[in-house]
This record gives structure tokens, sequence and C-alpha cells, in this order.
């Protein structure tokens, strides 16, 4: 009963702030509809922008929003497609990097919208760094030129550790230095307990592991080379932190440093097993604390750093860009969408967001909706990483075609039919055919 | 089996009801009607054109071009072909998909014949029922297969290395669908489970068509269970080993359903067929000109296959009459 009471209080609560919200804000618009795609498809997202777009209607009397909802996977599948026979949304959300937002902004799909981040104060809200995700030159030049988006949701790919398996092992506290890190996973592997959960057969916790572990090794004073790959400036994916990672990966998959059966084992189902309690260790982003909250021995930190990198690179980024489509073709229509897209950046959602536990890219003005604690543990990391410009980069952001390529062959590194050498080989390949296909 | 018993098969089948009647000479209404015909038969003709015959001539002028979806796109001949034939993964993907064809088609083909004739030896009742649950899995739709055995392959949920452990062949519990050397054979075998009980449904319909005295022929003249069925059974069912093979070839060509919901044709590339890395070149990597090439050759595998089955069980009708 109590429960039941506690129940509707909270949707009190949820139904005031909405309305709070309603009334906070601001701009009188016209009778007309926005059509908008997002990928909020899982049943937690899909509540918190239904009523983000509840509050935004109801501050905007006339407006009517014509929403789409898409898997990942389908959205980008299909708008491009869709955009360019002009039809589909005039506000959406896409992914960044050369294969989505690259390609839109190409073939001018895309509208920049550099006037509304002044006019917004959106350079100011999010650091340079942050931004510079969603800038396209008229040449194509990834990472500088006109802005093509904005994201209101932060992503970092960090570890996550479970202290009452690290403490039944013996180790009392988490790894502070990359060294304690290995030394922690020979310890456990020695006492027969799996270091790492992890599953390779579907997403990509593989991928963001060893991306994780590499741009560790990078301090932000010495970013450059990073970003001049990811950004498309030239480069190479042939370090020795790269070539580092993978040989560690590689044998921690063959002396069983991983959970049993790990290759049939989706990323998803591996992150249940971490939560149910298999494994110390879990590298992956911060779109898995819903998941992980619900276990409270499991916290949140970055990947550490071994000896004498200071502020170690975090992997991570945003969440998919909201972006103006060329179908918003007056003036009065773009407007709307830019509103519609402050509103959903803005430290009012942020508050929304981090009340259902989701991680916002703005720090969310009321600190009592932070509940979880993962989500305080992030957001405390996420501020470090900001005023250190140590955000890292998605490595599969670099070519069309890196994120396939690390698939197909990261399963061969791990199987050990690959050297490492010859899998950062395969990805420098891939990079350079890029390079050259863009004419670098 | 001795030479009688061949000369009484001939001449069994040279006298019963297998010779084909010459058809009468058409008389209905709308056969008189001639050309007027052709009337009757547009509205199906322009669908056929709009959703058939269109995509397929859209598809081969796609192949010949560079196009991302976006843009027009611009003419390149043959291009896509000749780096489709120095295109290593597409090897990768024939490969695999020759191999498939022994689980869509071999095995199902085999373990249809052997259990249509053992069946049609039981009573009707029992028939009926052996013959419905062993077609149950034809009912269902591939995609939904291909996610129920994902879970039961699943190393760590799923039942079968669960059962594994049980029974302490916890060794041989491998992640099935994560194993370079077992995934294939682990996806195919679904497919022979969604295949077999629709050859043997096809086998058994094949089998009540068998003129009995063939059987009764050969007993006269010696012929046991074994030499009945390799030399009677065998060769009468050979128009519904046709079909059977013509489908399951077709099928197994045109796999993508159930690969891509257990593996996407993974890990790295192990299972990994020409309709999946089409679907990959288009619709993720926006090489719809290159994707569509795939397709092509893909299309024109299914008729050369098909063309060499044709031949093969024709030569094998001539040479055995």
């Amino acid at each position: 009963m109590l429960d039941v009471l506690i129940h509707h209080l909270r949707l009190g609560a949820a139904g005031m702030a909405t309305a709070a919200l309603a009334v906070g804000l601001s701009g009188a618009a016209q009778a007309q509809t926005l059509v908008t795609w997002d990928d909020y498809t899982d049943v937690g997202q899909n509540a918190v922008i239904e009523q983000l777009n509840k509050a935004f209607v109801a501050a905007h009397p006339g407006v009517t929003i014509n929403r789409t909802a898409r898997t990942f996977d389908d959205l980008s599948m299909t708008l491009k497609l869709t955009v360019a026979a002009g039809n589909g949304p005039q506000v959406t959300k896409v992914n960044q990097g050369a294969a989505d937002q690259g390609t839109m902004v190409k073939q001018k799909l895309l509208l920049p919208i550099d006037d509304y981040v002044k006019q917004y104060g959106w350079d100011k809200r999010f650091g340079e760094g942050v931004l510079a995700r969603m800038q396209w030159s008229d040449s194509g030049q990834f990472g500088e030129g006109k802005y093509y988006g904005v994201s209101g949701l932060g992503e970092m790919v960090g570890l996550y550790y479970n202290q009452k398996v690290l403490s039944d092992a013996g180790i009392a506290a988490p790894p502070k230095t990359f060294e304690e890190l290995l030394a922690d996973a020979d310890a456990l592997k020695a006492k027969g307990v799996p270091a790492f959960a992890i599953g390779t057969a579907k997403q990509h916790i593989a991928l963001h592991m060893l991306t994780g572990m590499e741009q560790a090794h990078i301090d932000a004073s010495s970013r450059k080379a990073l970003d001049d790959v990811i950004y498309g400036r030239g480069g190479t994916f042939k370090t020795q932190a790269a070539l580092d990672a993978a040989t560690l990966m590689q044998k921690w998959a063959k002396d069983g440093y991983f959970i049993d059966g790990y290759s049939g084992i989706a990323g998803n189902d591996a992150v249940q097993l971490f939560v149910s309690g298999q494994g110390a260790f879990l590298l992956d982003g911060t779109w898995y604390f819903g998941d992980m909250q619900t276990n409270p021995d499991i916290h949140f930190m970055a990947v550490p750093a071994p000896a004498g990198v200071s502020k170690p690179l975090t992997v991570g980024g945003i969440d998919l860009s909201w972006s103006i489509t060329s179908n918003a073709k007056d003036k009065a229509t773009q407007d709307l969408a830019a509103q519609y897209m402050d509103y959903m950046v803005s430290p009012e959602a942020a508050n929304v967001w981090a009340a259902a536990g989701f991680f916002p890219s703005s720090t969310p003005t009321d600190e009592s909706a932070v509940k979880s604690s993962l989500l305080k543990e992030g957001l405390a990391m996420w501020k470090t990483i900001t005023d250190n410009n140590a955000l890292g980069h998605y490595a599969d952001w670099a070519s069309p075609t890196m994120l396939k390529t690390y698939d197909d062959n990261m399963p061969h590194l791990l199987a050990g039919d690959m050297t490492p050498q010859a899998f950062v080989d395969a990805l420098d390949a891939d990079y350079q055919a890029y390079m050259k296909s863009i004419g670098k | 089996m001795s030479a009688t018993t061949e000369q009484s098969l001939d001449r069994a089948a040279a006298a019963g009801p297998m010779r084909r009647a010459k058809l009468p000479e058409p008389t209905s209404v709308l056969d008189r009607m001639g050309k007027g015909n052709l009337l009757y038969v547009i509205p199906g003709l322009l669908i056929y054109a709009a959703f058939v015959f269109f995509p397929i001539v859209a598809a081969v002028a796609i192949s010949l071009t560079e196009w991302n979806g976006l843009v027009v796109p611009s003419f390149v001949g043959l291009q896509n072909y000749i780096k489709l034939f120095s295109d290593h993964e597409f090897y990768v993907a024939l490969r695999n998909n020759a191999e498939f064809i022994v689980f869509y088609c071999v095995f199902p083909l085999a373990i249809g014949v052997a259990l249509a004739a053992i069946i049609s030896t039981v009573g009707n009742r029992e028939r009926m029922a052996l013959r419905t649950l062993f077609f149950l899995p034809y009912i269902m739709p591939t995609a939904v297969l291909g996610i129920i055995f994902q879970w039961l392959y699943n190393p760590a949920f799923g039942p079968f290395n669960q059962i594994l452990k049980a029974v302490g062949l916890g060794k041989i519990a491998l992640p099935w669908l994560g194993d370079f050397t077992w995934v294939l054979p682990a996806v195919g075998a679904v497919a022979v489970w969604y295949f077999f009980g629709f050859c043997m449904v096809v086998f058994l319909s094949g089998m009540q068509r068998i003129d009995p005295s063939l059987f009764d022929a050969a007993r006269v003249d010696g012929a046991k269970g074994l030499q009945s069925f390799w030399h009677v059974t065998l060769p009468q069912l050979m128009p519904e080993i046709r079909v059977v093979l013509l489908l399951t070839v077709i099928a197994s060509i045109k796999s993508f359903d159930l690969i891509f919901t257990m593996t996407r044709g993974g890990p790295g590339n192990a299972t990994l067929v020409p309709n999946i890395y089409m679907y990959e070149l288009g619709f993720q990597l926006n090489r719809f000109g290159y994707a569509a090439a795939v397709a092509i050759i893909g299309a024109i595998l299914v008729f050369v296959v098909n063309l060499a089955i044709h031949q093969g069980i024709r030569r094998f009708d001539r040479s055995s009459n």
C-alpha cells in the first residue's frame, strides 16, 4: 500500500515537474507540425522523451510534434534515404562521424546551425571539444567548420567494477593505476575468478574495452595525433598503445581472464551476467547505467592510466546529435526546430534525464534529481574529463567502414588466429584507404 | 538385383500408369478467343512488371553504377563486377554458402528420404501423427527460429550447454555461435531441422504415387527391403527429389534471415553469405551499386546451380531409362 502511495506521489511530482518545465519554456510558435525522428526506443528513454515533448508542446501552443522512434540501426539505415527523397524528419537524431552525419552534410541534407549555436549559447553550455564532434567544413573536413548538431546526452567508456567480487578475492580497493588493474586481473585469475565480463557475439564491448585501454595511455596534452586521425586529417592506427592493447586483449582471451563462453555471448547478456555477479570488471559505456544500478556493489570509474599519464583520455563523446534537416524549408520551421533542440539540450531537460538515471551532457541544475550513485560517479568523472579536455574518441568514427573492420577482425584477434600486429595493420589499412578516397 | 528383376521393372514401368497421356487440344471459350485473352493477362503482367521485372532491371542498372543512395548514380560499367571477382570477402561468402548448401539441401534430403521410407511402412494414423510432428518446424518463420536457437545455443543461459554440463560433458559445452569451427555447423543444424520435415512430406507424397506393382515385381524377383528402396523407391522419387533440390538450393542461396538473426555473418566472417554481404554493403556502407552487383551474381548463381541440377537429373533419368 505504501509502495502504491509512493508511486502516486512520484507520478504527481513528475507531473508537476513537467508542468513547471512547460511554464518555464519560452517562445511563441505558430500553428505548425514539427516532424521529429529519434532513437529513444528503450522503454526508459522513450518515457523521458515523451515527457519532454509534452512539455515542449505545452509551452508552444499550436505546435504539434509528429514523432517517429527508430532503433539506432534502423535510423542509420533509413534516415539518409528518406531525407534525400524529401520526406521524413525536419529535426532528427543523427549519428556523428563520416558514415551518417558526414554523408548527410556532404549531400546538404543537414542545415548548418551556427546562428542558433550563438543565439542559444550552446558553445558556452558545452565545451568546444564536445561541439567539434558535430562540425564539418565545406570541404568535408570533420571537426572544423560549421556546426551541424548538438547533443543532450553524454557518453563515456569507463571501468565498471564489482566491489563485492573484488573483496571476496582479497582485493580491498579498485585499481588506481593501469599497472594495478593488470595485477588485480592476475590475482583474480589465480583465484579462479574471471577478471572481465565480456561478450563478443553482439554489441561492441570488445571494441570499447580495447580502445578504452588504448586511449587511457594517451595524455590529454598529447591528444593531437588522435584528434587528427579521428577528424580525418591523417595519421595512423599503428601506434604502440594500440598494439599493446591488442596484445593484452589477446593474452586475456587466451589465458581465461574472460567469463566462460564469452565469444558466444552478446554484450548485453554479458552485462546481465556482470550484474548478477560474474566477473570483477567490465569495460564499457555509461549507457549501461540503467542495468548496472540494480546491483549496489557495482561502481564506475575512468579506465586507470599507466604511470606517467596524469590526464588520460576517456573514450566517449555524446549521444547522437539533434540536427535540422533540409526538410525544414522555411525560416519559421528552422527556428521552431532550433527551439526544440535547445529545449532538448537544456539544463531542465538534463534534470529529467538525470532523474530517470540517464547521463545528460549538460550538468543538471537540480542535484536532488540525481539519485543513482552510478550517475553521481559518472557526473563527477564527466566534470573532470571536460575540465581536462580529456574526452577521447570512438575509434570507429575514423572512417565509414571502420566499425565493420573492427567487427570483422576482433573475433580473429581474440581467437588467436590473427597477430596483434596484423590486427593493427588491418585497422590502419582501412583508415589509409579512406584517407586516399578523400584525397589525403 | 538380378537382370530378370530389372527387366520386370522395365516392363511394369512401361505398362503402368506412369506413361503420360497426350493432352487434349484447348477447347474452352477463353482459349477460342485467342489473342483476346491477353486483355485478361494485362493486370497480372502489370503487377509482375512493377514488382518483379522492373526491380530486376533496376538492380542490373544500379550494379553498373557507383551510388550511395543519395546522389545521382555515376555509371562505372563493369567495374563493380571486376572488383567483386577480386574481393576476398565475396569468395569467403561464396565458400560459406557452398557449405550451407550441404545443410540446407543434402542433409534434409537424405534424412527426409530415410524417414519417409520408414514412416511409409507404419499404419495410417501413426503416419499422420509423425508426418505432422516432423513437419512442424517448417511452419515457423526462420527469423523466429534463429532467435530461439540463438538462445538455445547461448553458453551462459542456453539449455544445450546446461544439459551438457549436467551430464558431465562440460568440456564440449562450447560457445557454439562464437566458435570459428563450429558456428557454421551450428547454424546449419537449424536449417537441417527446419527443412527435413518438408522434404519428408514431399517424399511421402511421392511414395504414395508409386505403382505398388513395381514393389510386387521386385519382391517376386527376390528384392529385399533395402534393394527395393534403392532400385524402386529412389528412382521413382526422382521428380520429387528434383523439386526438393530446386527449392532447398534456392533457399540456401537466398539464405539471410536465419543466419542474420543468429550470427549476422560472424564471428569475423565465418557465416557470411552473399545476401548478408549485400545487406552490409548496401545498408551499412551505402555502396548500393556494389551491393546490387552481389545481388545479380547471387541470382545468376541460383539459375546456374538449378540448371546444373536439372541437367544432372535429366541425365540420370535418361541413363536409368
